[in-house]
């Protein structure tokens, strides 16, 4: 790669879009308009919210007391509503129907549900009439005082109001808040018949005093709201001009012009990587600029009159410089994945239906750092996006020393991510099937002919993919129907039906009606004994480090107390199964139907994309996404890609299955000898070490372990793996 | 210059199965020669010259340009030919000037010798009126032009034309019939592929005729036409593609029958 053939092609896009008058429109002029222009629309319908009466009916008014008296005339009294509101709540007398309160609040549900009023309030009756024999009852004395205390309480007025509508809901709040002003009053009201000063009902006033710094309350407003602006405008302003750089340039032909020049692929694919992301960085740099101007003119203008801490200033400088380096790798990563799936599509129209799946994907992670409960932290640090976002929100809100120390994981995470997507991007730039994809013909008929008469000896990698997404679709819907099972043999039964019917069934299934040779698809070939013997030993060594990952994730991500809860109910319904049964159940039922589907199905048609170590990687993440629980989805993924490297070293599913029989067999034994005498064994306590997380492995143990694993992997590394047979398996013509 | 061994193409079709673009061709094309390539829509002739161009990859044979190999060696490959096909187009949001300069840059022509060059390429294909010129406001014989200029800039050996006048006026694919026969008075080896044989009998000193990805017949024209008596370069096409369609569903009928006895 030359880096002048990457300028020369980041110049010409550049200039390129710069031409473009809709790219231009959308980089700039829209983040300069967008923001006045919303404010002006938020302003407006604020005031509209603010500025419009609601009425609001009210029912039982001769069950009201006289002191201290709710309503005057037709408004609530003035002591109970907030000045600027006073000419909002006009109320409405309900003349009850005598003796028929049901009647008369079904015509006020009606008239609300109708929209005449926008909220009513019930006195029930016997209101006044309770409320007054309290009173006299304190009024009396101390020993009637503790005669009141046995009074029943006064019967509760209701609010009535529609969810579904906005009107509503507001008239609603508005009149919450004059009912507890009233309830307030009618308080100082007995305090003051019993002869109780008020101070005894309220003995002191609380003092907020907040002790933040000017700077680091901007800097804590502003932290909430600029990263993810930030984000989220990087990811879309890489979209377009991807689209159009690709997508674009291949449905114009000009892309094979380009492809035809001495240029390489890499060379091309980082110009145009460069020019989205320098599109990407500068809409978002405009929108944050535009976004924080609006909002400081709007804060100064507005929220200031009523709360004037609450004015936004000037974000921080530091702020600034921050949230500018962090924009660096997000948009190298939204660039890649952008310039990826851009590739793909075959023209503009099609390229911008690829925007949605990316934003669906993109969305959860960088909305997850707006929850309060999550914060810096090992883990959440290891997320990609969610932990870029929340470690720049650290800096700018001044915590340094927190920062730099997951400043490690959250670039190596971001970059590693970076890096994936810009090597997808290379990739799919390499694939001619990609880049000359032609229009095929569709329909339900053509594809479903396809595949029957155009079978393979292995599944295609579209077909391995939509097996792992079917399998997680059917264990969803699974878990959502399924009743939580009270003892041992709802238990096994259930996890018999699930490994037999939601994943065993479907992928034999697929290997019959998609494929021509289910031996080489599932793996089925006879193993040597050596590969049998490694996978023994592999998944006797690997266990410590399971374990000690296990123990790892949970410190790094602690379990609610919940799901924990949870887990130990499954574990005694395990420890109290027939051992048999559990391995059966457990044990060997999952290895079978699991491997066949996820090394089986999974992986040998993703093997076809020439990429090893992606195969196994992707066939790992789909089998840890297979349970239940993230903690067991990290530690079943470190398994699936040893199990995977298993299967694609040996080319046999048997050493598979036996690595995951004796794996998940090793799990319930050790917790079920757990509570055994067999934990004073000198081996057990050379091996193990019982803590408050759990059982675990000692130091020994582990490098042991480790050493084992190495000598194993060695085995399997020069283990000449044989060729599936995809040249030679098409058929069908 | 050109040497094309036993090249073959497959590549999946949803609603065909696997298509064989190539079988087996073989072809070698000289310096200051005309090479035509004939075949109907269909015959692989596009796959061929994008395999040359290193736009694809061969599922099997070799091809060589101007010695370098197209597999092993694509970038030399891409520095020594000038590639024009109906698939390739020019920058919209480019004028002319800029278009032949940026791909100039980019064959790593010295700027001093590039702009002397496209002065001399703007000059001899009479493109100096819309040097400035948009390429969005171009007519199709413009583009064409901008097209050739940008495949000449580097001043390649070899020099490629897919359906290069499709979409042309008379006028305008008479004035690229004159520049190829230019080029190749200049000694260049040009491959010119087209389906108007008229093209293929005014412009091609040798042939090769594919028909779904086979060759059929390769010489001189005036060899084929003796060959097979005809004076016509079309009609002999005619009749060289007649002759495989009986033969081929023939073929197909008896495929069909085998598979029925084998099925029972």
């Amino acid at each position: 790669m030359t880096l002048r053939n990457v300028g020369l092609v980041f110049a010409r896009e550049v200039r390129d879009q710069l031409r473009d008058r809709r790219m231009l429109f959308t980089v700039v002029v829209l983040p300069l308009v967008l923001y006045p222009l919303m404010g002006t629309v938020m302003v407006q319908v604020a005031q509209f919210l603010r500025d419009h009466p609601t009425r609001v009916c009210l029912i039982g008014t001769k069950d009201l007391p006289d002191e201290p008296p709710l309503v005057d005339r037709d408004r609530f009294h003035l002591d109970l509503v907030d000045a600027e509101e006073r000419h909002l709540l006009p109320v409405v007398i309900q003349p009850q129907q005598p003796g028929n309160i049901a009647a008369s609040l079904a015509e006020v549900d009606a008239a609300i549900r109708r929209g005449e009023y926008d909220a009513a309030v019930y006195i029930p009756p016997g209101f006044a009439e309770q409320l007054e024999e309290i009173r006299r009852r304190l009024a009396e004395g101390a020993d009637s005082q503790q005669a009141a205390l046995s009074l029943k309480s006064v019967p509760s007025p209701s609010i009535y109001f529609n969810t579904a509508s906005d009107r509503s809901q507001v008239a609603s709040q508005r009149v919450e808040r004059v009912l507890r002003r009233w309830r307030e009053a009618i308080v100082r009201e007995n305090l003051r018949k019993s002869r109780v000063p008020q101070v005894a009902a309220e003995p002191f006033q609380l003092q907020l005093t907040d002790v933040a710094e000017v700077r680091t309350r901007r800097a804590a407003q502003w932290s909430k709201i600029l990263p993810f602006v930030l984000l989220i405008w990087a990811l879309t302003g890489a979209f377009y001009p991807a689209v159009d750089l690709c997508a674009g340039e291949k449905e114009r032909g000009t892309l094979e012009t380009l492809l035809a020049s001495p240029a390489e692929r890499t060379e091309i694919v980082w110009g145009k990587l460069l020019t989205t992301m320098l599109f990407s960085s500068s809409t978002a740099v405009l929108h944050l600029v535009s976004l924080t101007i609006t909002m400081i003119v709007f804060s100064r203008q507005f929220a200031a009159q009523s709360h004037p801490t609450m004015a936004l200033g000037m974000p921080p400088v530091g702020a600034v410089g921050w949230l500018l380096l962090a924009l660096i790798p997000a948009s190298l990563l939204f660039s890649g994945l952008a310039i990826a799936l851009a590739a793909f599509a075959r023209s503009t129209k099609e390229g911008h239906y690829y925007l949605t799946p990316l934003l669906l994907v993109m969305l959860p992670l960088m909305l997850l750092p707006m929850s309060p409960a999550f914060s810096l932290s090992l883990g959440s640090s290891l997320i990609p996006v969610a932990g870029l976002l929340v470690w720049v929100r650290a800096f700018i809100e001044g915590h340094y020393g927190e920062a730099l120390r997951y400043a490690l994981p959250v670039l190596l995470v971001t970059g590693g991510c970076s890096w994936l997507a810009v090597r997808w991007a290379v990739d799919q730039f390499c694939n001619e099937n990609v880049l000359f994809r032609e229009g095929e013909r569709g329909g339900l008929r053509v594809w479903t002919r396809h595949l029957m008469q155009h079978r393979r000896a292995t599944p295609t990698v579209a077909e391995a993919l939509f097996a792992g997404v079917l399998l997680l679709v059917i264990r969803f819907f699974a878990m959502m129907f399924a009743a939580a099972p009270q003892q041992w043999d709802d238990l096994l039964r259930m996890v018999t039906i699930q490994q037999l019917a939601m994943v065993a069934t479907p992928i034999l299934l697929m290997t019959l009606i998609l494929t021509n040779n289910p031996i080489y698809t599932l793996g089925l070939k006879l193993p040597r004994p050596s590969d049998l013997l490694v996978a023994v030993v592999l998944a006797v060594t690997a266990h410590p480090i399971v374990l000690w990952l296990g123990s790892a994730v949970r410190q790094m991500f602690p379990m609610g107390d919940e799901l924990q809860a949870q887990l130990e109910s499954v574990g005694n319904m395990i420890n109290q199964a027939p051992l048999v049964w559990m391995l059966l159940t457990m044990a060997l039922l999952p290895a079978v139907c699991e491997e066949l589907a996820f090394r089986g199905f999974i992986l040998s048609g993703l093997r076809q994309m020439g990429h090893k170590w992606a195969a196994i990687v992707i066939s790992a993440i789909f089998f840890g996404w297979m349970h239940s629980v993230f903690h067991q989805q990290v530690v079943a993924t470190f398994v699936g890609i040893l199990i995977g490297y298993l299967v694609f070293q040996t080319n046999s599913i048997f050493p598979a299955v036996t690595f995951h029989a004796i794996h998940n067999g090793l799990a319930l034994g050790l917790s079920r000898w757990e509570s055994t005498q067999i934990i004073k064994q000198p081996l057990w306590q050379l091996l193990y070490r019982t803590t408050s997380d759990g059982l675990l492995p000692t130091t020994s143990a582990l490098v042991v372990a480790v050493g084992v694993i190495i000598v194993c992997g060695l085995y399997l590394y020069q283990r000449p793996g044989d060729v599936l047979p995809e040249a030679e398996a098409v058929t069908g013509t | 210059m050109v040497e094309v061994e036993q090249l073959g193409k497959t590549y999946d079709d949803w609603a065909r199965g696997p298509i064989q673009a190539l079988r087996g061709v073989s072809f070698h094309a000289l310096p200051g020669e005309i090479f035509g390539l004939l075949g109907p829509n269909g015959a692989g002739k596009t796959t061929l010259l994008r395999i040359l161009g290193t736009l694809l990859r061969p599922s099997s044979g070799r091809a060589r340009v101007n010695g370098y190999d197209v597999v092993v060696e694509p970038s030399q490959v891409r520095h020594h030919i000038g590639f024009v096909s109906a698939n390739t187009a020019v920058y919209d949001r480019m004028t002319a000037w800029e278009t032949v300069e940026y791909f100039g840059r980019l064959y790593g022509v010295e700027r001093s010798q590039l702009r002397e060059r496209m002065e001399l390429l703007f000059r001899r294909l009479k493109m100096t009126d819309i040097r400035d010129v948009l390429g969005a406001k171009m007519s199709t014989g413009m583009k064409q032009k901008v097209s050739i200029a940008r495949a000449l800039v580097h001043d390649p050996p070899v020099l490629v034309f897919d359906e290069a006048t499709s979409g042309l006026d008379v006028l305008a694919a008479r004035a690229l019939l004159a520049t190829v026969r230019e080029l190749r008075d200049q000694g260049k080896c040009i491959i010119f592929s087209t389906h108007v044989m008229r093209e293929a009998e005014k412009l091609c000193d040798r042939v090769v005729i594919l028909h779904r990805g086979s060759v059929l017949v390769e010489g001189r024209l005036n060899d084929l036409m003796q060959q097979f008596g005809e004076s016509d370069l079309e009609e002999l096409f005619f009749r060289l593609i007649s002759d495989q369609e009986p033969q081929r569903e023939a073929d197909e009928r008896g495929k069909v029958f085998a598979e029925g006895v084998a099925a029972g």
